[in-house]
């Protein structure tokens, strides 16, 4: 599966604040506590950021773990 | 650098003074409350571009997020360097008179309408990663215990712990929330009071008078500002006094 450029780009922002290194790419099944070290603040954060780019809150249905579940969360024209 | 600053119950008593003092340091308001008055349409004429107003019922919890949050006002565009929760609903009764639906809509206004506010103001100050300061305006009530205001002062217990929860869940983001805690203020809140109950309050003060609204206003801006920039989690009483 082929990762929205967005969703890459809005986990790289995240990571950015945190002096971590930015990913090159995202698979459906990464982890982003687990691969990615995102911490509660860091997935509250991308939260708003993709709230902010495409108007959806990700977590208001219930606890997302990886890049695929975030990417079916947002809207269709996005994937 | 200026700051944008929302504040609840903006337009008298406490708030206004909030907002003047907000003025004068040279920040800008996001006021909201039920209706605008005179005193604070002649602050907007003051600095029209630095005040800008909202007429929004906090009794909505549920409509805070569109409502204030929303684009048409303190929405994501906005960055938010500060939260003033100072808008409250009075409830004065005895326990043993406890109304249910009284109880709950002065809950509404004052403890669930502020949390979620809090919550967007976080969101706010998460997406443009400059930090923020939050104010509660608790009371003196919560401390000292009242004849016929435990519901009100419960409400306010409630605020403080969520404050210093809220200090120590954020504080790593840059986020500081403190409540100030005001003794008896000559304002529309205590308006119900009797000329006897009042002196009996203000004999039990230190400075034998009324908390001054400059000064608790005062010490808001204080917590808003960078001067405060390592004070979070706390309650800064400015109460006379009270003993």
């Amino acid at each position: 599966m082929k990762s929205s450029p967005s969703l890459l780009s809005v986990v790289n922002q995240v990571l950015a604040n945190k002096r971590r290194p930015a990913v090159a790419a995202l698979a459906p099944d990464t982890r982003l506590r687990e691969e990615l070290g995102f911490d509660s603040l860091d997935l509250a954060e991308l939260t708003v950021r993709l709230e902010e780019a495409f108007g959806v809150d990700i977590f208001a249905a219930g606890v997302v773990g990886t890049a695929g579940e975030i990417e079916a969360r947002l809207p269709p024209e996005r994937k | 650098m200026s700051k944008n600053i929302l504040i609840t119950g903006v337009s008298r008593g406490l708030g206004l003074a909030v907002a003047n003092a907000v003025i004068a340091v040279g920040w800008t308001v996001y006021g909201v409350s039920r209706t605008s008055s005179p005193e604070f349409a002649a602050l907007a004429s003051q600095a029209p571009e630095r005040v800008k107003f909202l007429a929004f019922d906090l009794a909505d919890a549920d409509g805070v997020a569109q409502g204030i949050f929303g684009a048409d006002f303190a929405g994501l565009q906005v960055p938010l360097h500060g939260f003033v929760n100072n808008a409250a609903s009075a409830y004065d009764d005895l326990v043993s008179n406890l109304d249910l639906e009284r109880l709950q809509a002065m809950y509404a206004v004052n403890v669930f309408a502020p949390m979620v506010a809090t919550k967007h103001f976080i969101r706010n100050a998460l997406l443009h990663g400059q930090g923020g300061s939050i104010v509660h305006v608790s009371s003196i009530s919560a401390h000292t215990g009242y004849k016929g205001l435990a519901m009100y002062a419960s409400a306010k217990g409630a605020l403080e712990a969520f404050s210093k929860n809220t200090a120590r869940e954020w504080g790593e983001r840059g986020i500081r929330s403190n409540c100030v805690v005001p003794g008896f203020m000559e304002t529309a809140m205590s308006g119900s009071l009797s000329d006897e109950q009042r002196k009996r309050i203000y004999s039990r003060t230190a400075l034998k008078v009324p908390a001054s609204l400059e000064s608790v206003a005062a010490t808001v801006v204080f917590l808003l500002g960078e001067g405060a920039s390592s004070i979070t989690g706390q309650n800064l009483f400015v109460d006379s006094g009270t003993i």
